[in-house]
């Protein structure tokens, strides 16, 4: 049995699976054939895309980018996230809501022009993404979520924010709090009955628990699993360890290492060209540093492939190589 | 003395009372509520005079509610000499 397949079978419990690592080394792929691995084992499994440059549609060959879930096989459903859609759809519920409240027949300029420009900022794809996560995954109507992760850096980016976020918007609720006890006394002072709900204050509390819902999945140590993507050569160890760190500070359980790209040794006994020869023994010396670093937690070695992973029949073969059967 | 003009008396006596006790005292209350709704508007839509303080996406789930306090909050802001005087 496979020590990554040994992790999913004993902590059944660890439903959201990430793959994170710098750009290209594979998160992709690994996600597609862990979701593979788990569907033929008869979950219900959800893998899904929360990088605006999604690469789901490419490894199933097939369009999903913004159609919500598509089933791909049995089991098995696809999902990218249109961020500029959903940041579409979101400003219509606004401008819905205000023309609802006040009974206006179109909304007010200076208001319109908020709208518009507050969509143009760059942290409203992040945030529009984060808050469409939250709707998926509270739905919970899989056994499984594989989050195709973004790259590290933005991943890291998308943790800290749900803790900015979240100190952000316990301090105005403690403001709007203050602003209520101010309007209590004036109706104390004048007796007038029950001032009425203050909905701003609701509103925050709402907002409080959709970042919290998200960020606490990403951290919550007993049902995730964090797997770091990374390939043998030193720039990519370099930034893994560093991004180790890091995640540990935001309390990202890491649930083990996979080694992508391994070039099989088994070549060195052909006659096969220097350059080749030469890669193999600069991954060795990596791979043994790895194996220092890592040791125990490296969960599966996986080889480089002879073609690229893209369609059911090579996700099925990398499937088969990460967890056996 | 009828029941209908001892109450308006027992009124007239609350309101006397309330004038010369706690009139001063709610409006000096609601002038501080009012100060800080101008401060919470600026702190959540700040970006419509220029300053990004709050993640958009979430400002956008308030701005229904402050929609009627805008124009006054945009008129008191611009009269103050500096924005830290409006906040305190």
């Amino acid at each position: 049995m496979t020590s990554l397949r040994k992790i999913f079978e004993e902590h059944p419990e660890r439903r959201y699976i990430m793959f994170g690592g710098k750009g290209g080394l594979g998160k992709t792929t690994f996600s597609a054939a862990t979701a593979y691995w788990l569907a033929k084992q008869g979950k219900k499994v959800l893998v899904f895309s929360v990088d605006p440059q999604a690469s789901l549609s490419d490894i199933f060959q097939r369009d999903i980018f913004g159609k919500g879930p598509v089933q791909i096989m049995e089991n098995l459903w696809a999902q990218e996230i249109d961020a500029d859609q959903h940041i579409k759809a979101y400003q219509q519920e606004i401008r819905q809501k205000i023309l609802d409240m006040y009974g206006f027949d179109r909304v007010p300029d200076e208001i319109e022009q908020y709208i518009q420009a507050a969509s143009a900022e760059p942290a409203m794809e992040e945030s529009a993404i984060f808050d469409a996560v939250v709707d998926i995954v509270v739905e919970g109507k899989y056994d499984y979520y594989i989050y195709d992760l973004v790259p590290l850096g933005h991943a890291l980016y998308y943790l800290s924010m749900a803790k900015v976020y979240d100190e952000w918007i316990t301090k105005i609720t403690r403001l709007r709090e203050e602003m209520r006890e101010y309007e209590e006394m004036v109706a104390r002072l004048k007796r007038q009955k029950e001032t009425e709900e203050d909905q701003i204050l609701r509103e925050l509390q709402y907002i409080r628990s959709r970042i919290n819902a998200s960020s606490r999945i990403l951290t919550d140590k007993e049902k995730t699993a964090f797997f770091f993507v990374l390939v043998p050569e030193e720039m990519i160890l370099i930034d893994t360890q560093k991004a180790a760190e890091l995640f540990a500070r935001f309390d990202v359980p890491i649930s083990g290492y996979v080694v992508n790209r391994v070039v099989p040794r088994e070549l060195l006994n052909q006659n096969i060209p220097p350059y080749l020869k030469n890669r193999i023994e600069m991954q060795e010396k990596y791979l043994r540093e790895i194996e220092r670093l890592f040791g125990s937690q490296v969960a599966a070695y996986v080889p480089e492939l002879e073609r690229d992973v893209t369609g059911l029949e090579m996700i099925a073969k990398l499937s088969h190589i990460m967890y056996g059967d | 003395m009828s029941q209908e003009e001892k109450k308006s008396f027992w009124q007239n006596l609350k309101e006397i009372l309330y004038g010369m006790a706690s009139h001063d005292m709610s409006r000096y209350a609601l002038r501080t509520r009012a100060s800080m709704e101008h401060l919470f508007i600026l702190i959540t839509m700040g970006d419509m005079i220029g300053i990004p303080i709050l993640p958009p996406y979430y400002s956008l789930r308030l701005l229904p509610y402050v929609v009627p306090q805008i124009s006054t909050w945009k008129r008191r802001l611009l009269r103050e000499k500096d924005i830290s005087d409006a906040m305190f």
